[in-house]
Order: C-alpha cells, then structure tokens, then sequence
C-alpha cells in the first residue's frame, strides 16, 4: 500500500521552496557524508602540507610495532615500523590531491571547450573533434599510462595528465549532448534570435544553467577516479615511492604483514581508499539527484 | 424507453500526486457519462479539463500514482454487464478531511494486476482506442499491415494468418488508403499523418470492437487531412454503426460527429446533453462555460464590432488548486448578485435543465 | 502613404543534404524549401501565412530574421537590403526585427526565473540601470497583462497562455516593430487563443508593430490579417486581401483549404483531391520532382480539364499574376 497525502493550506509552488526542502533524505545524505569526506581530505591536506601533524611520519619506533589504533600518542596506531599511522596517511594525501585536481581540470577545461566547438559549430568542427574523441577513447589508458612512465619518470603528475587527458572524450560529449539536446529546443535560436552576444549564450545559457551540474558530477567522479588510479598504481610500485607514503604503497607494503595476522598495517590505508572514493562517488550521486532534480508533473 | 447503455461511468475519480508541491493532482474530480449503443458521445474540453485521462480511465491505462480511486465503469454488451473497476475498494482506501480528498492509501500494483485481469478480452476487442499523434502510436518497427494482422489474429476469430491478412488489406481499403496492397508493408515512418491515423482507425475498427474511443483523432493533422478524417468517421458510423466516445478539443469536429455532447472544465461535466442543444450558439440555457468557449472561436461571427475576440479572462482551472464553490466562478461573466455567493463556496451538482438536458450551474436551480 | 517596411524579392531558401558520406558535391540533393516567394508588408500591417505542414512557410519567417541564409533573392528591411549583411552587424538589426517561436518553451531556460529572463532580454539591446530596468520589466508586464506574481517563477510553473506572453514580452523588451509569429497560437487552448489574438491586436495598435502571422489556423490568419498569402510546396500560389482569400479564393488550393474546415461537409472540390503522397521532406517527394505547377497531381481542376499539357509543362511553371486589387494569383485554370 502506498500512502499519498496533502496537507491543506498553501500549496507550494516549486520555486518558492529552497533546495533543500526539495530533495529526497537519502541524496542529502549522500552529499552530506561526500561533503564530509572532501572537508577532511582537504583539511589533511593543509596540515599535510605545513607540517602540523601529530608525528614525523618517518619517526620509526621499534618498540612500537603494529600497535593497535587508540595506543597512547597514536590515535590510528602504528605500521610495521612504528611509524604513526594517522601522520602516514595525511601526508598520504598529498600524493593524489594535487595530481588528482590537474587531472580534473584538465578533463574539465579541455572536455568543455571541445564539447562547445563540436556542439555549437558543428559541421567541420563536429567531425573533427568527434573523430579526435573516438581516437582517444580506444586507446588503453593504462598501457598509455605504463608508457609514459617508462618514456619519462614514475612521476604523479605526468601520470594524472593522462589521466586527465584520456578523459577529455567523455565530457566532450556529455557537453555536446547537452548542446544538442537544447537546440532541439530551440533555446539556442531564440536566443540568437533575441541578439546575446555568443559569449552569453554559451557562458551563461548553455554552460552555467545547464551544464553546471553534468560537469560537478564528473569533476567529482574524476577525483575519484584519479584517487584509484594513484593508489592503484602505487600498489603496483609504479606510482608514489617508498619511503614517501602513499596510500596505495602503504597497502602493498604492509601486505607481507598480513599473512602473520597483522592485518592493520594494510587494512588502515586500504579503509583510507574506500572510504575517500566511496565519499566522492555518493556525493556525485547525491548532487546528481539533488541539482538535476527529478521533477514530476 | 430506458435500454441500458452500453458505457456508463459514475462518479469516476482519478488523481495523481505531484511529490514537489505534495498535493493531489485531480484529473478526473467526479465525472459521469453515459453512451448508449449506436450512439456518439463527443467530450469537449480544453487542457486539463481531465477528458483524456477519462478515456483511459476507461481503457485501464492509467499507470502512475494513485490513479484511479473511486467510481463505478459499467459496459453492458449483449446483455451481460461489466465493470470495469470490480473491487476497486479492496485496493484504496480513501479519507476526507475538510470535505475533500486528502489522504489515499492504495495498493498500485495489486491494482494494476487487479485492471490487466479484468481487461483482457475487454481491450482491443470489445473496446478500442485511436490516439492522437498516430505517427508515435504505431509500432514505429513493424509493418502497418503486420500490425493490423496481428490485432485481427488476436481479437477475433480469424486466426489463420492468410486470412488474417486479406482482412487487414480489406479494412485498409475501407479506411481508403490507395494501393492497399502497397500500404501493408510500408512502416509509419513511410507515411504521413493522416495515412498513419486512418492504418490506426483499421486496426481499431478490424476488431468489431462495441465501443471506439478516439481521443483527439484529428489533432496535430494538416486541415485539408483533418476534413477527410473527419469525412471518413462519418462515413464508417454511418455504415458499422458503432458506438463511439470522441474526444477532442476541436468543436468542429465534435460538431460534425456527434450525437450527444459533454462539456468538461476542471475534471468535471460541467454541461451534457444532446448535440445540437448544447452546441447552439443561444446563450438562454446553457452552462456559462459552454456558451463563453463557443464564443471564444475564431471566426467572422463571433468577432465584437471593435474587431476583438471574445476570449475567456483568466486562465484554464489548475487541477491541483480546486476551489471550494463552482471550478468556473472567477472567469464567468453570468454570475449575479443573488447567487454569487453560492458560487464562491459551493459546488452545483449536474441537474437537469431540460429533456436530457443538463448542466452544473446555481443559475438554473436553486442552491438551497 | 504608409510606408514599406519589409520587401521580399524572388526569396529562395535550398537546403542541402548529402546522399551519403562519401557523396560527392554534385550528387547533393537540394531541398527548395523556399522557391522563388515575392511580397511585401506595410508598416502597422499584418500580413498572414498560411500553408500546410511543409510548404515552406516557416522557413520564409527564418530566412527574413535571418536564422537562416537565403539561397538567393533579396529581403528589403526599411529600405536597406539586408540580404547579405554579415552576421557581425546582425545584432542591430536585431534590434529591429524579431521572431516569436512556435514552441512555447523555447525562449525560456527552464533554469531562469521569469523576471531574470526579462531583465536579460532588456539589457541586451539597451544599458541601463537596475532600476530602470525594472520599471520597464513592470512596463511589459501590463502590456502583456501578466500579473506581477508571476516573475519569481519557473517557467514550468506557468501555463500555455502565461509563457507564451511571457515570450511577447520578451520579444517586446528589445524594442523591434517587425515582429515574424511563427504559428503563436498554435499550442494554445481555443479560449487562450483568443486572449492571444486580442493581445496582438492591442500590441499592434500600441505599439504601431507590422506582424508577418505565419499560421495554419486559418480563422485566426483570417481575422487578423490584412492581406494573406498562401503557400504551397515553397511557392506562394495566391495572394491578396484576407476577405477575398477566404471567401472567393480563386486558386483551386485555396479554394480547398478554406473549404475543408471540417465544420464545413464536403463539396465536391474537397472530395476529389488526392491526398499527399508521402515522402522525405512532408509532401514533398523528390524521387519524382513534380515539372510545372506543383499541386496539379492533386489538383482537381487539372482532373476535370482533362489533364491539360500545360499544367505539367516543366517550361510553363504558372507565375505570380496580379489580377487587380492586389490579388495575385498562380495557376493556369483558375477558379
């Protein structure tokens, strides 16, 4: 049985409500724990950066081995040195953020203005970049990856610049979608008709109103995918070196301890990972729901 | 000399829900008609006067939320009587508050296997539907001819695929589609809009179904097609005879076709009785609703000497905010001093004004 | 004597399309939306379009505001030839022609209140305060007669007749006096309709606007238009003052589209036209392109003359001929 009431009085239009009264508790959530997740990443990554951390994440302490979180002096405990597991991960973030954010970017700006060109000229510009899009989707992103650390250094940030690269194809097309979409409706002409300047058009009609929310999606499912690229990498020892920690060569180090029954030192960064990417992922879903909203009659 | 029509709904109410403003969308707030066999019943409205949803009230196709939730759908064929919403109360419970429908706790899918069982062997063959947009209602990936075959095997007799066929060439011929031969294996996207709803109306009529129910059939049509459209409804009702509810917003056409006529405004009938009485230009007994569309319709006759037309101030009834007295106080020009307060707060209910005559206004009977 | 505003010479719109990718410049076919159509519009006047689905009179209203680059011809634009302005300098010209578009969503961002959707159309064409601008939004609200409250909303939230005036207003912000109406009434319920013919007719005595009403209703163009012409497959097929047109059209087409409003039975005229064929662009079927006048395969008096040679002479294609009064017609065997 499905319940459906009315309560009597006003009744609301849609624009008089602020966002939030709209949308379902369960996107809130969502963007509630994702804001949560970026709130800490970037917070870590302050202290990170300037050095405010509870331990010099090199400090090896041998008497200290593996000790479990909630140890005196050591609120996520220690690894298989007795270094402090929770200074290890926060410098662990400066392996991915940055990079992570170049990437996104790259895939951002690159994406948005081949979209525009493919979508608003069409024609020439269309099949060009189409054909420049099908080119660089069927290439395998990893083997490219391996490339271009064999060709140059197993450094991050070249690693994140094809990342990003690789993914400018897909917002090129999601904002060419969009683009094609509104011409169906004969937004665009109106508004060519009404005399605004191209520079509005696109800017304001196309990309802030209609786009903004595609693009945060895929910003923050980029993030998320640069996390895992990082980590992943670095697992496989191509990324991130020892002793520089990295979320990802904290798991593959600790690994060896896991057969003894040990299982912390891996398990803290791995529940690191999954928990930061699953952050990003419920936030994009989230927004998703939230800002594209899912109107009814 | 009462027989027994062959559709008779009573009290039909459909709503829907709208999540973002929390209220109830009412379609169809009420509504009741009655065909009998042989005859044409023409339901005039404009948008959201409910007339659509009515039709597939009827047809058991409406699927979102709450949906149909009180009312009685009676089709009598050969004397044997249906209705159509058996055991509706079982699946909805209803609640009043403050003299209007406020809560509706309604098991959707128990309801909707509930409909496909009822309506099977009632849909396409006893009942028939044609729709507007006929490109968009046919199977945009088989054949025309295959899809009329396939009503025909389905709903009738005629099961053996050769004959089947002959049959389906034979109704396109009847729907006068040149070369239907031709036409059998053309896709809709090969024809145009008015070939489209003519294949439509075969498939329909191939299945000697009782009842047509042709919701805006000539909507969306070029005017010389919609003419011959026209042309062709009237000559399939003269020469089958058949029972049909027709749908539309065009009073031409409802005028050219029907034998009675209802008038909706805001989910209800607010005016039905015979065509020629309702649709007369003369104002004396009228609902003030009928009288001011037909004066609305662009042509030489119903221009003021100023040049204007006479529109209707005001906007179409908005069915979520349903006011407490009459759905057209506000826009009516006819209201006077003495009843406009029971116009305000109370609605009239259907009376007759005249022989099969009736209307739903305080102006033709008292509202004490 | 009013003067001309809009001249339009031997207007011709082709659309190109490729047969198929590897097609080859020649093999492009050529779809003559627009064949060669000649009229013009006095100031304050109305001038109506009418024309099945196909014929080419939405595109005329598009090439004119120039969405669309003619072919060839001339448009005439209070006295300047505008065919070939460069898309540059089409921002002022902008200023004084616009176009209100058949679908009603169309110049509203479903993302943009009402009252933002003003201000930006105001601010195009004129720099002026915030203040000001909001005066002159209050302006055009009266104008249209849309209330006030309607300017915090969405446009989802507002009705068929309300966005349509929104869309005037709009249209009327830039401050144009020739506007093209791409069939304005077409979504609208009969009542709203009228509401909006009578808005037009206000706004045309107001303002002093000259419409080019492109419409297949053919009671509204009739009532509202000083002189209708009617097209048929890109060619205007007869022209002249709305009561002739109606009443004693003389164009065997003409004749028909009035004839066939359905509240009328058929005649005998109506009764045998053959309907379209069916083809890739509306009724227009180029596999078989039609030589000489374009509606005799469905012409009944090219029937009943026993198929006259003339009719279908790709060399005798009827003309435009001014018969007196204005009213010009094209066809070898008028009515």
């Amino acid at each position: 049985m499905i319940r459906y009431t009315q309560i009597s009085g006003e009744i609301t239009e849609l624009s008089d409500l602020p966002f939030w009264k709209k949308a379902g508790a369960v996107d809130l959530a969502y963007v509630g724990y994702g804001l949560v997740i970026v709130t800490l990443v970037v917070a870590s990554y302050c202290l990170g950066s300037l050095n405010l951390l509870p331990h010099n994440p090199d400090d090896i302490d041998l008497e200290l081995m593996m000790a479990p979180p909630l140890t005196p002096g050591h609120l996520l405990g220690t690894d298989f040195m007795g270094r402090d597991m929770l200074s290890r991960l926060i410098v662990g973030i400066q392996a991915y953020f940055l990079p992570g954010l170049l990437a996104v970017l790259i895939s951002l700006v690159f994406g948005t203005v081949f979209g525009v060109l493919a979508g608003y000229r069409g024609g020439r510009s269309d099949t060009v970049i189409t054909y420049i899009n099908n080119l660089v989707d069927s290439f395998p992103r990893l083997v490219l990856i391996l490339l271009v650390i064999a060709a140059f250094k197993p450094d991050i940030y070249y690693i994140m610049l094809v990342v990003g690269l690789t993914n400018v194809p897909v917002v090129a097309s999601l904002v060419k979608g969009k683009i094609l979409f509104l011409k169906q409706k004969n937004f665009i002409e109106a508004d060519i008709s009404l005399g605004l300047p191209t520079s509005t058009i696109i800017l304001q009609h196309i990309l802030w109103h209609n786009c903004r929310a595609a693009l945060i999606i895929q910003a923050t499912l980029g993030m998320a995918e640069a996390i895992l690229m990082e980590t992943s990498l670095s697992y496989l020892g191509f990324g991130v070196q020892e002793p520089t920690p990295s979320w990802g060569n904290m798991v593959q180090a600790g690994a060896n301890y896991f057969m003894q029954g040990k299982f912390w030192p891996s398990t803290a960064p791995a529940l690191a990972i999954l928990f930061t990417i699953l952050g990003f992922h419920l936030l994009g879903d989230g927004l998703n729901n939230l800002l594209e909203g899912k109107r009814d009659a | 000399m009462t027989t027994t029509p062959l559709l008779r709904v009573e009290d039909l109410r459909t709503y829907f829900y709208s999540q973002s403003k929390r209220a109830f969308i009412r379609s169809v707030d009420g509504v009741g008609l009655s065909i009998a066999k042989g005859e044409t019943l023409g339901i005039v409205g404009e948008s959201g006067s409910g007339k659509s949803i009515t039709a597939l009230s009827v047809m058991g196709l409406i699927s979102a939320g709450p949906g149909v939730i009180s009312g009685r759908i009676e089709f009598t064929t050969n004397g044997v009587k249906k209705e159509l919403l058996q055991d509706l109360g079982t699946y909805v419970k209803v609640a009043n508050k403050e003299n209007r429908i406020m809560e509706i706790d309604k098991d959707v899918l128990g309801w909707e296997r509930n409909v496909e069982r009822v309506m099977h062997g009632v849909r396409g063959k006893e009942i028939a539907m044609i729709f507007q947009n006929p490109k968009s209602s046919l199977n945009p990936f088989t054949t025309v001819g295959d899809q009329i075959t396939e009503a025909i095997q389905l709903h009738t007799p005629v099961k053996s695929e050769q004959e089947a066929r002959e049959r389906a060439i034979d109704w396109l011929d009847r729907v006068k589609i040149d070369s239907p031969r031709l036409r059998y294996d053309n896709h809709p996207y090969s024809l145009s809009g008015g070939m489209c709803q003519r294949a439509m109306i075969a498939m329909a009529l191939a299945c000697e179904p009782q009842l047509l129910i042709a919701d805006e059939p000539t909507t969306g049509l070029d005017a010389t097609i919609q003419a011959k459209i026209a042309d062709l409804l009237a000559e399939l009702k003269a020469e089958l005879g058949i029972t049909t509810m027709l749908i539309s917003h065009d009073i031409s056409i409802i005028s050219r076709l029907s034998d009675s006529v209802a008038v909706m405004y805001g989910g209800t009938v607010v005016e039905n009785g015979p065509a020629k009485t309702v649709l007369a230009v003369a104002q004396e007994a009228k609902h003030p609703y009928t009288t001011a569309l037909l004066a609305s319709i662009p042509s030489a006759k119903n221009v003021t000497d100023k040049g204007y037309l006479q529109a209707i101030e005001g906007d179409v009834l908005d069915t979520i905010n349903i006011p407490e007295g009459c759905r057209f106080y506000g826009r009516c020009v006819r209201v006077t001093d003495k009843i406009s307060d029971s116009c305000e707060h109370r609605e009239p209910d259907l009376r007759e004004i005249g022989p099969g005559h009736r209307a739903r206004c305080w102006l033709y009977f008292d509202p004490v | 004597m009013t003067k001309t505003i809009l001249e339009v010479i031997d207007l011709k719109k082709h659309f190109t399309s490729r047969k198929g990718i590897f097609s080859s410049f020649r093999e492009r076919q050529s779809i003559p939306a627009v064949d060669g159509a000649s009229f013009y519009l006095k100031e304050n006047e109305t001038v109506g379009l009418v024309g099945e689905s196909g014929c080419g009179k939405t595109t005329i209203g598009r090439t004119i505001v120039r969405l669309e680059k003619p072919t060839s011809g001339k448009i005439i634009f209070d006295g300047k030839d505008i065919t070939n302005v460069p898309t540059g300098d089409l921002r002022q010209l902008r200023g004084q022609m616009q176009m209100i578009f058949q679908d009603l969503d169309a110049a509203l961002n479903p993302k943009m209140r009402i009252r933002d959707i003003l201000r930006e159309a105001i601010n195009v064409h004129h720099k002026i305060s915030d203040a000001e601008t909001d005066k002159r939004i209050a302006g055009l609200l009266e104008q249209v007669n849309l209330k006030k409250s309607k300017l915090g909303n969405y446009p989802q939230e507002l009705s068929g007749g309300e966005k349509r005036r929104v869309g005037v207003a709009r249209v009327l912000s830039v401050g144009a006096k020739f506007i093209v109406a791409d069939e304005p009434t077409s979504a609208l319920d009969v009542s709203i309709q009228a509401q909006v013919v009578n808005l037009f007719r206000d706004l045309q005595k107001e303002l002093g606007l000259s419409y080019l009403f492109i419409s297949h209703d053919l009671r509204v163009v009739e009532l509202i238009s000083r002189k209708v012409a009617v097209m048929y497959l890109g060619k205007i097929v007869e022209m002249g003052l709305a009561d002739r047109i109606a009443n004693k059209a003389i164009h065997p087409y003409t004749h028909i589209l009035w004839s066939s409003l359905v509240e009328k039975q058929s005649t005998e005229v109506t009764r045998n036209v053959r309907p379209a064929q069916a083809g890739s662009w509306g009724v227009f079927d180029f596999e078989r392109p039609v030589a000489g006048c374009r509606f005799a395969p469905r012409c009944p008096v090219y029937e009943s003359h026993g198929k006259p040679a003339v009719c279908i002479d790709p060399s005798s294609e009827p003309q435009l001929l001014d018969i007196g009064d204005g009213h010009k017609v094209a066809c070898h065997f008028p009515l």
